[in-house]
């Protein structure tokens, strides 16, 4: 099994140690940091989406699986800037929203968008829309990606997509929302640009918007 | 036919009655408290029954509100029946199993007549007591008529934050509750101008909702109520019927979504007075746990979601007729049972499977979950991780009831949120474990303790855990035997109960995924997962 392989397999299996010293032993070998992504990690996590789909791996299996892979991507990560070759995905502004503090969903979304390339900036739970407004404007962001648990703080979604407009930022983004109340009907009504039903159709869906 | 009486056995309670032939069915039904919402006009399907056994002929105003398979299958409008046979019926009304109290306590007796109600978000229940004696005089259950409205809390509170919501279902629970109050009279042969005293107990959302307060704070973090204390009404601008200077109370609630209802339970189980260390559990959609002895009180609630009930699993349902509500490892070649005997079904062979009313198999309701459950990891069909270990999708229990993966993870999620949070409040305690552990409510007193303690959602030995009945009801009774001069407030009592908010405790979502596991033992959950 080449280190690549090896690798994927001590993602998908949540072996945080072994995931690091694969990615030292494969950049040792004189593999570029960049190949990493598309060679075992993005892979992986595709892996640990699929079983979690499948009702194979339940949130525990999935939280040690991103903590490996963040284990890898952390010691990659530096090696990356200024390779313009290696420019990620894109910027997603995440968080659960004003009035909820579930967030284990959200950080599921969040490190399985940021094993597959993209840049997060997670604001936490509990989120203000004016919050969202700064940092899409601080961090020049492309996406936002907002959770909520509660059929009473889904309301604030629309509230969060209205305050974008109102700063002018509402075109030069789009955002994907999710979280057990929330629905494609839901989506559309507030004027969302997606909905994932899970954090492998966030995952997807935000692929197919930075294709388009 | 002439004079001849038949037999009516009701399901699921097991209860026999006798009446003349010709006897409309509604009357010996009423009499057992089944409602009839448009006045047995068939107007409505409110009060439809399943005929299990017997013979009930349908007429032309059930074929308009029945479907023909509906009837096929043997449902009938009760207000439409008369009893020509024995009879063996389901009541649809009583899907839910509804807990009454009739514990034994200490009380100060007075005159008059008292009534007690435990409004639940799913269903409601009324007594009348007689002050003098303490004796249960009438006993009247309903579901919540604001559950058309939403089945949780929540969803309850969106509704309410609608436009004219909160009026509507202010409106249903004031209406249902005095036509309760009159049926209990009418059920006792009472006169309503005895009663001295109405005490009512309920989460806090139940307590708004009646009372009128808005609900808005209730909506978001950090979920606390601007007024939450003893909420005092007289009948007259109730429209009860009862004499207009009669008050009544509905009890303080102790924090955020912690009611009357729990401190009723605290009430109930003579936690403040005690040097031991006593939990308490009520085990429904919204999970209550309280912690204390007399020295200090904490409670806290969380969202456990409605596995317990039996919903949001695919072959889910109430515990009633039907539903497989126990599950036990059959003994190697017990008596009876005939291992292989089918050879698609070989996991059949090693359960035993009890299903109520004695029927076919429809489904399973929450005890016979927690069971299941239980069985699969005693026979290593189910993993530590809560997947099934040969990688099935599905395990047949007993034809046609089958458990699916995804009903063992809505399980994970349930039984997670209440050990964690009873693991929070034990840290807060300094560490200490109860010496007795009382578990609330409907679920609480059907489940299995030794598989409640085997899937880790109470991790204490059965022999420290106790059913304790319906708890709110029975500190409701002790709220209607105030001592002089106390009105209801309890103000020594919530001085002394502190509320913890698990969902903004940065430990809670670590201990909540920690639990979510069937056993710490196992590899994967040594570690810490928190990220």
């Amino acid at each position: 099994m080449s280190t690549l392989e090896e690798l994927q397999e001590a993602i998908i299996n949540g072996n945080a140690p072994a995931a690091k010293q694969l990615t030292e032993r494969g950049l040792s070998e004189g593999i570029k940091p960049g190949e990493f992504f598309p060679g075992a990690i993005i892979p992986a996590m595709d892996e640990v989406g699929r079983r979690m789909r499948e009702c194979e791996f339940f949130i525990p299996e999935v939280l040690i699986a991103a903590r490996a892979a963040r284990g890898s991507t952390d010691l990659l990560r530096p090696l990356l800037v200024g390779d313009a070759a290696q420019k990620p995905m894109g910027t997603v502004v995440c968080g659960t929203i004003k009035g909820d503090l579930h967030d284990i969903g959200k950080n599921i979304v969040a490190m399985m968008l940021e094993s597959a390339g993209f840049r997060i900036v997670d604001l936490g739970a509990d989120v203000a829309p004016e919050s969202i407004v700064e940092a899409v404007r601080r961090e020049q962001a492309n996406f936002v990606a907002l959770s909520a648990l509660l059929t009473t703080t889904m309301v604030n979604m629309k509230s969060a997509i209205e305050a974008l407009v109102a700063a002018g930022l509402r075109e030069k983004v789009k955002v994907l929302v999710g979280g057990a109340p929330v629905t494609q009907a839901w989506a559309q009504s507030i004027g969302a640009d997606g909905y994932g039903k899970d954090a492998v159709a966030a995952v997807e869906l935000a692929r197919r918007l930075v294709a388009q | 036919v002439g004079n001849k009486t038949h037999r009516i056995t009701l399901r699921p309670t097991g209860v026999e009655l006798r009446a003349p032939a010709g006897t409309p069915l509604r009357d010996p039904l009423f009499e057992q408290g089944v409602e009839f919402p448009c006045g047995g006009q068939g107007r409505c399907r409110g009060c439809r029954i399943q005929v299990l056994e017997g013979e009930v002929p349908s007429g032309a105003t059930e074929r308009d509100r029945l479907t023909p398979g509906e009837l096929a299958a043997g449902w009938r409008l009760a207000c439409q029946c008369t009893v020509e046979s024995d009879l063996v019926i389901e009541l649809r009304q009583w899907d839910a199993a509804i807990l009454a109290d009739e514990t034994p306590f200490t009380f100060e007796p007075r005159p008059g007549l008292g009534v007690v109600v435990d409004v639940g978000t799913t269903t409601l229940v009324a007594q009348l007591l007689h002050l003098q004696s303490g004796c249960v005089l009438a006993v009247r259950t309903a579901l919540n008529s604001q559950g058309r409205h939403g089945a949780d809390v929540m969803s309850r509170i969106a509704f309410a934050l609608s436009p004219g919501g909160l009026q509507e279902l202010q409106q249903l629970i004031r209406r249902q509750i005095g036509a309760l109050i009159s049926q209990l009279l009418l059920a006792a042969r009472a006169d309503g101008r005895e009663v001295r005293d109405v005490v009512l107990v309920g989460n806090t959302v139940m307590h708004h909702l009646f009372s009128g307060i808005d609900v808005e704070p209730l909506s978001h973090f950090p979920f606390n109520p601007i007024r939450d204390g003893l909420e005092i009404f007289t009948a007259e601008e109730l429209s009860w019927e009862l004499p207009g200077d009669v008050a009544a109370r509905f009890l303080p609630c102790l924090g955020s979504f912690v009611g009357s209802d729990i401190l009723a339970g605290i009430l109930a189980t003579r936690m403040a007075e005690s040097a031991d260390l006593i939990g308490l559990i009520d085990l429904g959609t919204n999970g209550e746990i309280v912690l204390g002895n007399r020295e200090k009180i904490l409670c806290a609630s969380t969202a456990a979601g409605p596995a317990f009930e039996g919903a949001r699993i695919a072959m889910g349902m109430r515990a009633s007729t039907g539903a497989i509500s126990q599950v036990t490892v059959a003994p190697p070649f017990s008596a009876g049972l005939k291992p292989g005997a089918t050879k698609d079904r070989v996991e059949d062979a090693r359960l035993q499977c009890h299903v109520l009313g004695n029927v076919e198999a429809k489904g399973i309701c929450g005890s016979g979950l927690v069971d299941a459950v239980a069985a699969g990891l005693d026979l290593e069909i189910i993993s530590p991780s809560g997947r099934f270990a040969d990688g099935r999708s599905e395990w047949q229990l007993l034809s046609p009831v089958t458990l699916t993966q995804a009903d063992i993870r809505e399980l994970q999620l349930a039984k997670a949120a209440i050990a964690s949070g009873l693991q929070l409040l034990r840290e807060r305690w300094g560490g200490a474990d109860p010496v007795r552990l009382y578990l609330a409510g409907a679920f609480g007193n059907y489940v299995n303790r030794a598989s409640a303690q085997r899937i880790g959602l109470i991790n204490y030995p059965p022999a420290q855990v106790q059913p304790a009945g319906n708890t709110a009801l029975l500190g409701a009774k002790l709220g209607l035997f105030r001592r002089d001069g106390e009105d209801g407030s309890y103000r020594d009592l919530r001085r002394r109960v502190e509320h913890v908010g698990l969902s903004a405790d940065p430990h809670f979502q670590d201990a909540f995924v920690q639990e979510l596991g069937f056993s710490n033992r196992s590899h994967a959950y040594q570690e810490d997962i928190a990220l």
